[in-house]
């Protein structure tokens, strides 16, 4: 497969990866307007900030020593996040890049994928924050359900080649930076509130695991036993141990790359996160310093793979 | 479709009509299912043919000053008709030309004989802006300069004439397969009956041709459709085609010459490339030869095709063919190489580099269509009939200034086919670009991308000038 193809398919996936999350946040954020005392709320947008490695939008009473969302009202912040152009990561722009890639490497993607995708871009093209917020729930669950349905009819409909593999990996890699992200975001700002089960119960639904939690470990809501199963519990999907093996899956498929050192680097980062999280994660004092090696880990993967299949020296090469 | 307020105008042939009310017989089983069919129907299709090019993504983009913007060829949904006859008819002529461009093209950077003998004046040929120097005694695959050709064909009351011929990057082919796919799924019960002649196998044609470029004939060749990139306004037929025939789409970045071989950065490390399907102009395609400037192109390329290491379509070097010019001695080639009279004619061309076609055409400038010898699409050009007194004279001042650049031609009265506009038939003119494939053989599908002059009484049919899209059919009735 032709490199700058396999790279335009591993970043239209982890575009369309992060705007599905960034979604999924948005949606159960936005329900909380509705009845979540003011802390919460509050609480809620932090983390997502956080999360997404971004500050809010200064707004002119802006001081940094207050409380910067209290002055920013929900339609700003919502709108910083989702259709604000200049936000590379707002949802609009993460599926415009998205699309944009795609558009790019259409001949690599299945044709019923390139529909999916476009439609749900045509829909989202042209609004604003006010077209959708006097319902912005059902927008965010319809764009991430749309995002959903797109994995789903490039499971039913791609071909099990190079590009697929690079698009599994590129939302493997960004669906693990982006848990992870959200994890340490929530450690640490539960620490700093009296509440300790405060946000815990909004990370289990984000990842679609309230259900998952219920059976394993009943009602009661506790922290530690949260932060396991959503980071290494390998039967849920979104977990940060699923993520991550499903990387190193992805890569074991791809077979060796002919950037040789970048692609042992690789190999070994995946192995390493996988390793820290299977046999470090039950025994760590510390969860948020194993969370920020795994981070690096996942961060640093995407370098080595951008090395290994990509920006490779062309004199290492093997000529065909 | 109500066809009782249709325009008919017998002095500009009709392609549907051959009397007010009177359909041509090819024509009568399709016009009598039209009339049946309500004008709501019609226009359900013709917002889903729209609703359906928005949807696949089917665009061309234009550039303003800021940003870029992706625009659909608006379509037509009313099929153009043309008897399966007239086509072959059609399709001789093309296979006429076609071979006659080839031979010249050998010729004019090979021994030049038909300089020598006194058909063409040499400075016609290498005062041309598109002779490339660097081609001269390169020896092509197969002779094959030109694999891929789209050729402007008008129709009047005189017959089929080629208005231009497209040698270096033609496009439009995507819109041909992409109004088929939209219209047949329109009027499906329509399309059935008329037995229409298939055109989405192009892709598989295409692909069958670049293979017979393969250097040394080196089976399996790997192919690659070099695009200038998703800023071109074509990219959308780029990415099309390269899907259509199994082709990896390429950037001049993804390239690079080794040891005269062309190898492209995949992910399991340089794969050799035989055969490049470009659609990248001469001037860009490799900047140690052409302009040195060019980020397009890979350095190293010509050298690599001249060694017969990679094969390019269309070769470089191949405009000087459809140079403006050059156009006006085609059919005196035909009559040099093959001997026989040319069955296509051409539109009756002044050079305005001589002295006395300089002077008719001042004098006629009301009548006439000037052109540019070095422009395309539209641009550049005169339309006398629909020009002003004062647009004439400044056109006049710049046509004295450098009459070697002009050319000049009568206003043809293009054909004309129903539109649906506004809900009702309406005449428009339309031209037809039909896409001649040259390998071991010369492959035409029988269909071509058929333009159209949306604008009431415009005769310029391009896309960047208010012009779109019709489905061709060629119809066995």
């Amino acid at each position: 497969m032709l490199s700058r193809s396999a790279q335009g398919v591993y970043w239209m996936a982890r575009y369309l990866a992060r705007a599905g999350y960034l979604s999924r946040l948005l949606e159960l954020q936005v329900q909380f307007l509705v009845d979540r005392s003011v802390e919460e709320i509050h609480f809620g947008w932090k983390r997502i900030y956080r999360c997404m490695k971004r500050f809010p939008p200064p707004g002119e009473q802006f001081q940094p020593e207050t409380d910067e969302f209290a002055l920013a009202d929900a339609f700003t912040l919502a709108d910083d996040l989702t259709f604000e152009r200049s936000n590379p990561d707002s949802v609009w722009s993460a599926i415009a890049s998205g699309r944009e890639n795609a558009r790019q490497m259409r001949h690599c993607i299945s044709g019923e994928m390139w529909t999916c995708l476009n439609s749900a871009w045509l829909r989202i093209r042209d609004l604003e924050a006010v077209d959708i917020w006097r319902t912005p729930e059902v927008f965010y669950a319809q764009t991430r359900s749309e995002i959903h349905n797109l994995v789903g009819v490039a499971d039913a409909t791609m071909y099990r080649g190079a590009a697929w593999r690079f698009m599994r990996l590129g939302r493997a890699i960004e669906r693990a930076q982006l848990a992870v992200s959200l994890l340490l975001a929530q450690i640490d700002l539960s620490r700093q509130t009296k509440r300790r089960t405060l946000g815990w119960a909004s990370m289990l639904r984000t990842h679609h695991a309230l259900e998952a939690y219920g059976r394993v470990h009943g009602i009661e809501m506790k922290p530690d036993r949260v932060l396991d199963l959503l980071v290494a519990d390998p039967s849920l999907p979104g977990s940060v141990l699923a993520t991550v093996q499903a990387a190193a899956t992805e890569l074991e498929g791809l077979g060796a790359g002919p950037g040789v050192e970048a692609d042992a680097a690789a190999r070994r980062l995946a192995g390493r996160a996988e390793a820290l999280i299977l046999y470090d994660w039950p025994e760590a004092s510390a969860p948020e310093e194993l969370l920020e090696r795994v981070d690096r880990s996942a961060r640093d993967l995407h370098d080595a793979v951008l090395g290994a299949f990509v920006d490779y020296a062309i004199e290492d090469s093997p000529l065909r | 479709m109500d066809f009782s307020l249709y325009d008919f105008d017998p002095a500009i042939y009709d392609e549907m009509f051959v009397a007010e009310g009177e359909p041509r017989d090819h024509c009568r089983a399709v016009v009598d299912a039209l009339r049946e069919l309500p004008d709501d129907d019609l226009n359900t299709i013709q917002e889903r043919v729209t609703r359906s090019f928005s949807q696949e993504g089917i665009t061309f983009t234009v550039y303003g000053d800021e940003e870029a913007e992706e625009r659909i060829i608006p379509i037509d949904c009313v099929p153009r008709l043309l008897a399966l006859a007239e086509w072959r008819e059609l399709e001789a002529g093309l296979v006429q030309r076609i071979r006659t461009l080839n031979l010249f093209l050998a010729d004019v950077y090979g021994d030049c004989r038909i300089v020598r003998d006194g058909v063409i004046p040499a400075d016609v040929i290498l005062g041309c802006p598109q002779y490339r120097l660097a081609m001269r005694g390169v020896s092509v695959q197969g002779d094959v300069w030109v694999t891929i050709c789209g050729t402007d064909i008008v129709r009047t009351h005189e017959g089929f004439m080629v208005l231009e011929d497209n040698l270096r990057v033609p496009s439009g082919v995507s819109y041909m397969i992409a109004n088929r796919k939209a219209v047949k799924a329109g009027l499906r019960l329509l399309y059935r009956r008329s037995r229409v002649q298939d055109v989405e196998q192009y892709g598989s044609l295409l692909r069958q041709t670049l293979c017979e470029l393969s250097p040394g004939g080196r089976p399996d060749p790997c192919l690659a459709l070099l695009t200038p990139g998703t800023y071109n306004s074509a990219f959308y037929e780029h990415m099309f085609l390269a899907h259509e025939i199994g082709a990896e789409l390429v950037e001049g970045q993804d390239l690079l010459v080794n040891d005269g071989f062309v190898y492209m950065r995949t992910t399991s490390g340089l794969r050799r490339v035989d055969v490049i399907y470009r659609r990248v102009d001469d001037d860009f395609l490799d900047p140690l030869v052409f302009r040195e400037d060019s980020l397009l192109g890979v350095p190293g390329l010509m050298n690599a095709f001249k060694r017969g290491n990679v094969a390019l379509a269309n070769a470089p070097g191949t405009g000087v063919a459809d140079d403006k010019s050059v156009y006006a001695y085609v059919p005196d080639m035909v009559r040099y190489y093959l001997g026989e009279e040319p069955l296509l004619q051409n539109v009756e061309t002044r050079l305005c580099r001589r002295p006395e076609d300089l002077e008719y055409t001042l004098d006629n400038l009301e009548r006439l269509v000037v052109k540019r010898v070095g422009e395309s699409g539209g641009y550049g050009m005169l339309v006398g009939p629909h020009s002003t007194p004062e647009e004439r004279d400044e056109y006049a001042k710049t046509l004295r200034a450098d009459p070697a650049d002009f050319i000049s031609q009568p206003t043809l009265a293009l054909s004309r086919s129903p539109c649906l506009i506004d809900g009702h038939a309406e005449p428009r003119h339309v031209d037809l670009r039909p896409f001649v494939l040259t390998g071991n053989e010369t492959r035409i599908v029988p269909g071509a991308f058929c333009r159209v002059a949306l604008r009431r009484g415009s005769l310029v049919v391009n896309s960047s000038q208010g012009g779109g899209g019709k489905d061709l059919w060629v119809v066995d009735l």
